[in-house]
C-alpha cells in the first residue's frame, strides 16, 4: 500500500461509510450508550451508569477472583478478574450463582430470635441491640470456664475473625467442618512432605494419573486446576489415566478409565509402585538423596503389592497396571491429582501417602510439571495476639492420632458424650445439619437444651443448622464484606487477594468483624483489647503488614483496586526443598514414617483394608456420594440458577447390578445404612434408581449438594411469587419459574444415614466407607 | 489517533473517516460476506478510492456475478477461518504467546487482557465472541475513533484526548503485536483476491493509524 494522502484518505473513509450504510448493521462488540473510557462501563440495555470493584468468591474453597458489576446499588453480574493468578478470569456457574446468594428470597436481614422449642421454626424479628446485649450477657457469664465455648465455622484456616474471636475468649475450640473433606490428605501430605496439601503442576506436565479426584467438577482449587488440567492436556499433550468408581466429567476428557473396587486404589498405586521398583525403573539419586528409606528397603517392603494382587483384589487388570507403571515412570514430567474417592475413607491417610510414593519415587516432587508443595503467604496475626488457649477433646480428639483443627467431624457427638462442657454454640456461615453426616444424630444434640444451653447462629440463611439456633444474628454476604484471602498458589508464586463489598450491606445486615468487635467490647474482661481495631481497614492492614514488598505497591489502596497482588519478579520456585529440606523432623521425605510408628500405624505406604467392605452381602453396594460442578455441601443450596440445573440425586446403579437386584431404570429403591450390632434406629433414604454403565458394579452414587430440609424456599424448590417475598431489595420476578419442585422434586441428602466414622490417623470423615442394603420401595 | 496540527474541523474528519475504514475492515474480517456486501465493495467510489492507494483487485472479484461471488466469497471465508482443516485463527492469543504460555493458544493471556481493555472502555463482548478475534479489535478500534470524533465535534477535547490515548495503548499493546503477521498469513492463504487485498490495506492501514502517520499534518497531496 502507498503511503496516503489526507485527500485520499478522507475518500476512502467516505466510501468505507458509504459501504457500510447499506449493510445491514454490523455490531460485533456491544457498545455502551456512551464510551465512558477510564474504569466506568455503561448497560448496554439499560443505559444506566455501572462500577465495577474485583474481590474473590467464597462459593467454594478455591477463592477465584471476581469482579462485581453493580448498578444503582444492585449487583447485576459477576465477572472473572483476568488479573488473579489462579483464575485468570475464568468462573465457575457457582461463582457466577453469587448473585443468588446475595439476593436470595429468603435471606435474613434482621435478628432473629426463638420463641418456640429450638427446631421449631417459631420466631420473633428483634433489634440488634437485644441480639448483642443477649449474647454478650450469655457469653460473659458462661466465661468462667472459657473452654466451654465451640466456635464452628466452615474452615479455620478461612476464617481468621473467627479463629482470633474465639481464641481472645479464651477458647481453643475453633472448628472447622471442611476437615470432613479434606483432612485426611492434608494429613498424610503434612507427615510426608512437611507441608499440608499439594498443587498438582497438572498445566506443565505430561502424564497425569488421576485417583478419585475429579478436577474438571470439583476440586478445593476448581476452576484455576480445571482450566489447567485441560492446558495440559491441549497444550501439552499430556497423557490422563483415571481411577474412579464412576464416569466423571474429568473422566471424558481422559485416555483411560479404570474402575476400581471402592477402597481399594492403593493396592493399585501400590502395585505400580512395585513395578517401577522392581523393573529398576525409579529413581534412584533423587530416593537416595531426598527420602529417608533406600531403594531396596523400599522394593522389598513393596513385594508383597504384585500387580496379579491388584488385579483380584481392586479388579485393575495386572496387565494395565504394568503398562502404566512403565509409561508414569517414563514420562517425565508426571503428575497424580488425588481427591475424596482416594481419601475419604477410613484408610484414607495410608491410600494418599500410596499414591503420593509414585512421584517420590519417580522423582517427580516440586519440579515443574511435577507434584508441587503449596506456597503460600502466611500473615501475621495483627497483634496483640490473643494467647493460644491450649487443647481440648474438640480440638485434640483421643481416636484421632494426627488431629489437624479441620480434622473433627464428632464434635457434636463429643458434646452429647458430655466429654467436655459445652455452654455456648455459636456457628458461623455453616451448616454442619445439612453437611456432616449422621444427621440425625446431630439433629438431637442440637435440640437438646442440656446439652447445648445456648446457640447463637451467625449467618445470612435460616439453613438447616440455624433453624436450632436460640439467637440469629444476619450475617452479611461474602459480597458485602472485607477479609484478606490467602490460598495455595497454582503458579507456585504466592499472592493476596483481597475480598470486599461489591455492594453495601442490605438493610441492617451486619458483618462478621462488626459483629466480633461489638461482641468483644460487651463481653470485655480483656477480650476487647483484641478488636481494638478503629475500622476494618487498620484490620486489614494488620493482616497485609508483613507480606513484603505490597506495602511499596500501595498496600491496602493496590490490593481494593486490583483484587490482587502478586511480587511481578517472582517466578516460580520449583525445587524449593534444595535449599532448606524438607519440613519434617528429618529434613527428608519420610517415606518410612517414625511418627506414624510411633502411633502403632504402618510406617510405610500402606494397604489397610476396610473393614466394612469384608463381606458384601447379596443387596449390599458400596455407597458412593460424589460432588458435582454446580453445588458447594451445604452452601450453595439456595442459588436458584444451580437449582435449576441440578436439584435431584437419583442413585447410580450399573445395569448389571440392577438386573441382580431386580431393579429397573426409574424404580423407587430404598438404600437401608446396613446395620451394625446394637444400633438403635434403622436409618434408610428414599430415592430412585438411575441405570448407568457409568459407576462401578459394587457401588451405588449419589450426588451431594441437594435435598435440603430448610435453607429457605429455593433449596427445597417451592415456587412463589415476587410479592411473597418480605424484602423489596430480594424479590425477583423469576422466581415463580422454580418449576423442578414440581417436577421430580429436590433430591436426598445421602449423608444423612452415613455415621460419624473417621480415619483414625487424620480424622477425615470415611464417607467411602458406606454400605447400605438396596431394596425395592 | 492524534491530530494535533490541524483544525478542529478536520480533526473531526479525519476521525470520522478513520471510523469508516476501521468498521469497514471490521465488517470483512468479522464475519461472512454478503451480496449487499459485495455489490458495495464494487461501486466506484470504493474501487477509485482503494486504486488510488495501489490497491485493486482481480477478475475473481470483479467480473463474477454478485451471488454467485458472495457465495464463493462466504466458502472462501470460511476455509480461511474457519476450517475445517489447517485454517487462519485469527485472535492475537494465538499469534501472541503470553508469558507462562508453554504455546499460542485460544483464550490466552492476551483475550484476557484484550477482555479488560474493553471493559475499561466500556464495551461488552457479546456472548459466544472471543475479544481477541481480529474482527472484534478492529471494530474496538472504530468504536474508540467514532467516540472520539463525537467528543471533538462536542468541544470536549479533554475527553478526545483521552480516547486518543487509550488507542495508542491498545495500538502498542495489540495491534501492533500481531495484526500484520496475520495480514500476511492472510495475504499469503487466500484464493481471493478479495481477502488478499483486504489484508494488504488492513496491515498498512492499522500501520499508519498506530505510528501516527495520518495525523493532522497529513500531507495534502503525495508526489
Ligand atoms: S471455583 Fe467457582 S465457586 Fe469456587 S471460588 Fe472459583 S468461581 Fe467461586
Amino acid at each position: 500500500m502507498r503511503t496516503i494522502s489526507r485527500r485520499d484518505f478522507l475518500r476512502l473513509g467516505a466510501a468505507s461509510t458509504a459501504v457500510l450504510a447499506v449493510e445491514s448493521q454490523f455490531r460485533p462488540l456491544a457498545r455502551a450508550a456512551e464510551l465512558l473510557e477510564g474504569g466506568r462501563s455503561v448497560n448496554r440495555t439499560s443505559g444506566l451508569p455501572r462500577s465495577f470493584l474485583p474481590s474473590t468468591c467464597t462459593q467454594c474453597p478455591a477463592g477465584c477472583g471476581i469482579i462485581g458489576y453493580v448498578e444503582e446499588s444492585r449487583l447485576v453480574k459477576i465477572g472473572g478478574n483476568t488479573k488473579h493468578i489462579s483464575n485468570a478470569g475464568t468462573l465457575c456457574a457457582r461463582g457466577q450463582a453469587g448473585i443468588n446468594a446475595l439476593y436470595d428470597p429468603d435471606r435474613l436481614l434482621k435478628p432473629l430470635k426463638r420463641t418456640g422449642a429450638r427446631g421449631q421454626d417459631s420466631w420473633v424479628e428483634i433489634e440488634w441491640e437485644e441480639a448483642l446485649a443477649e449474647v454478650a450477657q450469655r457469653m460473659a457469664a458462661a466465661r468462667s470456664n472459657p473452654q466451654s465455648l465451640l466456635f464452628l465455622t466452615e474452615d479455620v484456616e478461612r476464617d481468621p475473625l473467627g479463629r482470633r474471636f474465639t481464641h481472645a475468649y479464651g477458647s481453643p475450640n475453633a472448628i472447622g467442618s471442611a476437615g470432613i473433606h479434606d483432612a485426611n490428605k492434608k494429613v498424610a501430605t503434612s507427615l510426608t512432605w512437611g507441608a499440608a496439601g499439594d498443587i498438582p503442576d497438572v498445566a506443565r506436565c505430561k502424564y497425569v494419573l488421576v485417583f478419585g479426584a475429579n478436577p474438571l467438577e470439583n476440586n478445593p482449587n476448581f476452576v484455576g486446576m480445571a482450566r489447567r488440567f485441560v492446558d495440559g492436556i491441549q497444550q501439552n499433550q499430556s497423557k490422563v489415566v483415571v481411577f474412579d468408581v464412576r464416569l466423571s466429567h474429568t473422566t471424558t476428557f481422559s485416555h483411560e478409565l479404570h474402575y476400581v473396587a471402592p477402597g481399594k486404589m492403593a493396592l493399585v498405586a501400590l502395585a505400580m509402585a512395585n513395578v517401577i521398583m522392581q523393573d529398576g525403573l525409579y529413581d534412584r539419586d533423587f530416593i537416595e538423596r531426598w527420602t529417608n528409606v533406600s531403594p531396596e528397603q523400599l522394593a522389598q517392603h513393596l513385594a508383597q503389592y504384585s500387580p496379579e494382587r491388584a488385579e483380584a483384589e481392586a479388579g485393575v487388570s495386572a496387565l494395565d497396571i504394568r503398562r502404566l507403571a512403565a509409561e508414569f515412570a517414563s514420562t517425565k514430567p508426571a503428575t497424580t491429582i488425588t481427591d475424596s474417592v482416594l481419601s475419604g475413607f477410613s484408610n484414607g491417610v495410608q491410600n494418599e501417602r500410596a499414591v503420593m510414593l509414585l512421584s517420590i519415587i519417580t522423582g517427580n516432587i516440586d519440579n515443574r510439571g511435577g507434584l508441587c508443595m503449596p506456597r503460600q503467604y502466611g500473615l501475621d496475626e495483627p497483634a496483640p495476639a490473643p494467647p493460644q488457649p491450649g487443647v481440648s477433646v474438640f480440638t485434640n480428639p483421643e481416636n484421632v492420632a494426627f488431629p489437624s483443627q479441620q480434622a473433627v467431624a464428632q464434635v457434636l457427638r463429643q458434646a452429647k458424650d458430655r466429654q467436655a462442657e459445652v455452654r455456648v454454640l455459636m456457628t458461623h456461615s455453616v451448616n454442619p445439619l445439612y453437611s456432616s453426616p449422621d444427621e440425625g444424630l446431630n439433629e438431637d444434640v442440637l435440640r437438646d437444651e442440656n446439652v447445648i444451653p445456648f446457640h447463637v447462629a451467625i449467618t445470612p440463611y435460616l439453613n438447616e443448622t440455624a433453624a436450632f439456633a436460640d439467637i440469629i444474628m444476619p450475617e452479611t454476604t461474602y459480597m458485602e464484606d472485607w477479609e484478606i484471602e490467602v490460598r495455595p498458589s497454582l503458579e507456585q508464586v504466592p499472592f493476596v487477594a483481597l475480598r470486599q463489598p461489591v455492594v453495601p450491606p442490605l438493610e441492617s445486615a451486619r458483618s462478621f468483624f462488626e459483629i466480633a468487635r461489638d461482641l468483644a467490647s460487651r463481653i470485655g474482661g480483656g477480650m476487647e483489647q483484641f478488636f481494638a481495631f478503629n475500622s476494618v481497614s487498620d484490620y486489614l492492614k494488620a493482616r497485609i503488614s508483613s507480606v513484603g514488598g505490597l506495602a511499596n505497591a500501595g498496600g491496602l489502596d493496590y490490593l481494593k483496586q486490583h483484587g490482587i497482588w502478586f511480587d511481578p519478579k517472582s517466578r516460580p520456585n520449583y525445587g524449593s526443598y534444595e535449599a532448606g529440606g524438607f519440613s519434617t523432623p528429618s529434613g527428608r521425605i519420610e517415606v518410612f514414617s517414625p511418627r506414624l510408628a510411633e502411633r502403632g500405624f504402618a510406617p510405610l505406604p500402606s494397604y489397610e483394608t476396610v473393614q466394612a467392605f469384608r463381606e458384601l452381602g447379596e443387596r449390599e453396594l458400596v455407597l458412593t456420594i460424589y460432588e458435582t460442578a454446580l453445588h458447594t455441601d451445604g452452601k450453595t443450596g439456595n442459588c436458584m440458577w444451580l437449582n435449576e440445573i441440578q436439584h435431584d440425586n437419583p442413585a447410580l446403579i450399573n445395569p448389571e447390578t440392577a438386573a441382580r437386584l431386580g431393579i429397573e431404570d426409574g424404580d423407587k429403591i430404598k438404600l437401608i445404612r446396613s446395620s451394625k450390632s446394637g444400633e438403635a434406629k434403622e436409618r434408610s433414604i428414599e430415592t430412585e434408581a438411575f441405570l448407568t454403565e457409568g459407576v462401578h458394579p459394587d457401588v451405588i452414587a449419589m450426588a451431594n449438594g441437594v435435598g435440603h430440609t430448610g435453607f429457605g424456599r429455593i433449596a427445597q424448590g417451592e415456587k412463589f411469587k415476587k410479592d411473597e417475598v418480605r424484602h423489596r431489595e430480594l424479590r425477583d420476578a423469576n422466581f415463580q419459574l422454580v418449576w423442578w419442585g414440581d417436577h421430580g422434586g429436590t433430591g436426598v441428602n445421602a449423608k444423612r444415614i452415613v455415621p460419624i466414622e473417621m480415619d483414625p490417623i487424620g480424622g477425615g470423615q470415611a464417607w467411602g466407607d458406606m454400605v447400605v442394603s438396596v431394596a425395592k420401595d | 489517533m492524534t491530530f494535533s496540527g490541524a483544525a478542529s474541523n478536520s480533526r473531526i474528519e479525519l476521525a470520522r473517516a478513520a471510523q469508516g475504514i476501521y468498521s469497514l475492515l471490521a465488517r470483512i474480517f468479522g464475519s461472512l460476506p454478503t451480496v449487499r456486501l459485495v455489490r458495495s465493495m464494487r461501486e466506484e467510489q470504493m474501487l477509485d478510492s482503494l486504486a488510488a492507494l495501489g490497491i485493486s483487485f482481480e477478475a475473481d472479484f470483479l467480473s463474477v456475478d454478485e451471488e454467485r461471488l458472495a457465495r464463493e466469497l462466504s466458502r472462501e471465508y470460511t476455509r480461511l477461518f474457519t476450517g475445517p482443516g489447517t485454517h487462519i485463527a485469527a485472535y492475537e492469543s494465538v499469534y501472541v504467546r503470553g508469558e507462562g504460555e508453554t504455546s499460542p493458544r485460544l483464550w490466552g493471556q492476551a483475550t484476557g487482557e484484550v477482555a479488560e481493555f474493553y471493559r475499561e472502555l466500556g464495551l461488552e463482548v457479546p456472548e459466544g465472541k472471543t475479544p481477541d478475534h481480529l474482527g472484534l479489535e478492529l471494530e474496538a478500534m472504530a468504536v474508540m475513533t467514532q467516540a472520539q470524533a463525537d467528543r471533538l465535534a462536542a468541544g470536549d477535547d479533554a475527553g478526545a484526548g483521552r480516547l486518543a490515548a487509550m488507542q495508542e495503548r491498545f495500538c502498542r499493546e495489540h495491534l501492533l503485536r500481531w495484526i500484520p503477521a496475520v495480514c500476511r498469513d492472510v495475504e499469503q492463504e487466500s484464493d481471493s483476491s478479495f481477502y488478499r487485498s483486504m489484508a494488504s490495506l488492513a496491515a498498512g492501514f492499522v500501520e499508519m493509524s498506530c505510528t501516527g502517520v495520518i495525523s493532522g499534518n497529513l500531507p495534502e497531496e503525495v508526489a
